[in-house]
């Protein structure tokens, strides 16, 4: 199980090297992608529990009336939802970065951030 | 109090923001286009009177819960207005009614206007969101509202600096706000909650324990750095100037008067509620000093107003920082007050910077001059507005920064009223730099035509100096409005016992 | 508003300086009633020892408008100002750098 948290804080720390030291605004953006993606990750591996079952109570489970049973089994559904959400809001800030970019490869002919420096002091 | 007002609050500009793009259609259909801009500026004005409608209830003291969907706390999201909330709350409510109608002018030589009153409202939906909700990650949520239609407004005129500007602050804000989702994962696996009384009232059982767990320390510093980007702490506000100088002046006025506030309250309510660490208030005064001098003395050496205005900005949060660090009752008085006038005269000087944008059309210290004679209305409230900020009596802003110093007297420490106290004749004489190169001297032969602004945008801007000049003769009114948000502040166990209570 | 060791009573205040303000015009306006000045167009040029100036000569560069002050806070001047490059890169840097000093601050305060 701790390998999912591993994996997660590895996709964190590579997002945030990316962001660091990469010369291309469109590198960028990927590591902010790479960055969310690790912590989406992690939120997800938060709710898993050993063995448990999807958090859907229906069929057979409802009709026995079994909740403490579902709820004994099944897997935590709030950190899905949060991710979920989190997901949606990642695809919105991904086109509005790219739109972006693409308004400053046509002012500046380039995307190296070295060299986007008109504005500074 | 009207009914749901703490949903209906948010919910008003949320529905004008999805119904503008048709009243806009509707409008152009029948000719007449300013309809649109007037429907925004009703919406605001809406909502200003849905927030005043909390003010009697809350100010009695009691905490208003309000549950959404019927779900008790802390199962389900509940909205918590208690005396700190509604300040913030009538403060973005008043700012932005007052913006919306200074843009009907301002914006009217721009096309694409449907959007920009979407994102307005946009905008003004994730302040009310941030500010009344009582769930961390409903906060979350907002706050990312907030945050993306504000990078949108900055780049909204597409001009090479407006989308380098917008670039910058997106994706120094995106990692804030992802540091802010990370902090959120961590209580969530910590804790199991996400209710802020919940979680305040858990964390302290945890934190009460010997050894404290290295995590909580991680997860409030990843608060406070993703807040500290938003309001502009030294060293995370590098953003802000440019920012502040390529977007459109009206949303300079927005950036500065109600994302900054809410920057500001969000980082209060999860450093000294969530966490109850009023012991951090030693690294809130040192940054606070920090900020104040590096912004001050950049803004000593710049050519262009707007900038100016931007990193005198960043000096007036060192001082809000300043004061509510100190921690006494006093210093945060202090501080909240400071945050109150830092909306009001923040947002007439961009006011006027953008009036003076709007019929000359730079904004180059070195191509303005001896504008007196031709716009005097406007050099009148860039000087109110220049005073109020400097600390001159009697206008509000000496009202506070008394309270700041005397509260560092108070709480011991006459160093960082001393420092304090020099930023504030520096803020002067930057002010008195921008006075001079843009309205006395000589005037260049190319300026001689230049008119006065439009008498709507003028309303807004007398407005805001009249509420200088009432807040600093009459100073006490702005500490009655001060004190339920202060007493808010120290009293955890009140809001914790208020909104579990309700449950 | 009382504070510890003063009281600062603004209506008051307000009602002096606009005494102040007044008294100052009456004054003023006292003595226009023996002589109204009436300076010549070429009394009030800036003198430049007969020269024709143009505004925009006359006009302070913005950026050397405190040169003084700039020389008294020179270390400031000489390594804050320009590390405000401009880059991207540069901030992010910064973000970082003052994560890890918030997360030293904290750490300390709260042991």
């Amino acid at each position: 199980m701790s390998l999912n948290y591993i994996i997660a804080m590895l996709l964190f720390t590579l997002g945030i090297y990316c962001l660091l030291f990469k010369r291309n605004i469109v590198k960028m953006v990927i590591g902010l992608q790479v960055l969310t993606n690790g912590l989406h990750l992690f939120l997800i591996s938060l709710g898993y529990r050993e063995g448990g079952i999807a958090p859907i109570l229906a069929g057979e489970m409802l009709g026995r009336g079994a909740t403490a049973e579902f709820a004994a089994a099944a897997v935590d559904p709030v950190p899905q939802a949060l991710v979920l959400t989190s997901i949606v809001i990642n695809v919105c800030t991904m086109a509005l970065a790219l739109s972006l970019a693409i308004y400053i490869y046509r002012h500046y002919g380039t995307l190296n951030p070295f060299q986007i420096r008109r504005l500074r002091g | 109090m009207i009914a749901h007002a703490p949903i209906l609050a948010i919910v008003v500009p949320l529905f004008a923001a999805f119904l503008t793009p048709v009243v806009s259609i509707v409008a152009k259909r029948f000719g007449v286009e300013r309809a649109r801009d007037w429907f925004v500026v009703g919406a605001a004005i809406l909502m200003l009177l849905i927030v005043a409608s909390m003010v009697p209830a809350v100010w009695r003291g009691e905490v208003l819960v309000y549950k959404l969907g019927g779900w008790s706390p802390p199962w389900g999201i509940n909205l918590a207005v208690d005396g700190l909330n509604l300040l913030v709350a009538l403060i973005i409510a008043s700012v932005v009614s007052l913006i919306a109608i200074y843009s009907v002018v301002y914006m009217e030589r721009d096309n694409g206007l449907e959007k920009y009153y979407t994102l307005l409202m946009l905008v003004t939906a994730g302040c009310m969101g941030v500010t009344l909700t009582g769930d961390v990650f409903n906060l979350f949520v907002f706050f990312e509202i907030m945050s993306i239609s504000s990078y949108a407004l900055v780049a909204f005129r597409r001009n090479w600096d407006s989308v380098e500007a917008g670039i910058k602050y997106m994706i120094i804000g995106s990692l804030g706000t992802s540091f802010i989702l990370l902090s959120i994962a961590l209580m969530y696996g910590l804790v199991g909650s996400l209710n802020i009384a919940d979680l305040a009232g858990k964390i302290a059982t945890i934190k009460a324990t010997q050894p404290l767990p290295m995590i909580v320390p991680l997860m409030l510093t990843l608060f406070v750095v993703g807040f500290g980007i938003k309001i502009a702490m030294v060293p995370l506000h590098a953003w802000l100037p440019d920012a502040y100088q390529a977007a459109p002046s009206a949303i300079s006025a927005l950036l500065s008067g109600a994302t900054a506030t809410v920057g500001v309250y969000a980082m209060l309510r999860v450093s000294y509620m969530l966490f109850g660490a009023l012991a951090i208030g030693t690294m809130f005064i040192i940054l606070g000093l920090v900020t104040m001098v590096v912004g001050g003395l950049m803004a000593l050496v710049q050519r262009d107003l707007k900038r100016l205005l931007a990193y005198s900005s960043i000096s007036q949060m060192g001082y809000i920082l300043l004061g509510v660090g100190f921690g006494t009752a006093m210093g945060i008085q202090g501080g909240l007050f400071h945050l109150l006038n830092n909306a009001i005269y923040k947002v007439l000087l961009f006011m006027c910077a953008g009036a003076i944008v709007y019929r000359v059309g730079t904004s180059n210290l070195d191509e303005l001059g001896g504008l007196g004679k031709n716009m005097p209305i406007t050099a009148t409230l860039f000087v109110v507005g220049a005073l109020a900020i400097s600390g001159v009596p009697p206008l509000n802003g000496f009202a506070s920064k008394w309270t700041i110093y005397v509260a560092g007297m108070e709480a011991g420490q006459p160093i960082c009223t001393a420092i304090a106290v020099v930023m504030s004749a520096l803020t002067l004489a930057y002010f008195l730099k921008a006075i001079n190169l843009m309205f006395l001297g000589q005037r260049p032969e190319h300026l001689r035509e230049v008119k006065e602004a439009p008498p709507l945008m003028l309303f807004p801007m007398l407005m805001l100096a009249a509420f200088c000049v009432v807040f600093g003769i009459l100073p006490g009114l702005g500490i009655d409005l001060v004190r339920p948000a202060q007493s808010a502040v120290m009293n955890q166990l009140g809001y914790i016992g208020s909104v579990m209570g309700a449950g | 508003m009382e504070f510890g060791p003063g009281i600062w009573g603004p209506i008051v205040a307000t009602a002096v300086m606009l005494l102040g303000v007044a008294i100052g015009y009456l004054l003023l306006s006292i003595s226009r009633r023996y002589m109204v000045p009436k300076p010549s167009v070429e009394k009030l040029r800036t003198y430049a020892c007969g020269e024709v100036l143009e505004p925009e000569e006359v006009h302070v560069e913005s950026e050397q408008f405190y040169s003084p002050i700039r020389r008294v806070f020179k270390p400031f001047y000489r390594f804050v100002r320009p590390a405000h490059t401009g880059i991207l890169s540069t901030y992010l840097l910064w973000v970082f750098v003052g994560f890890i000093m918030i997360l030293i601050a904290i750490v300390v305060a709260l042991r």
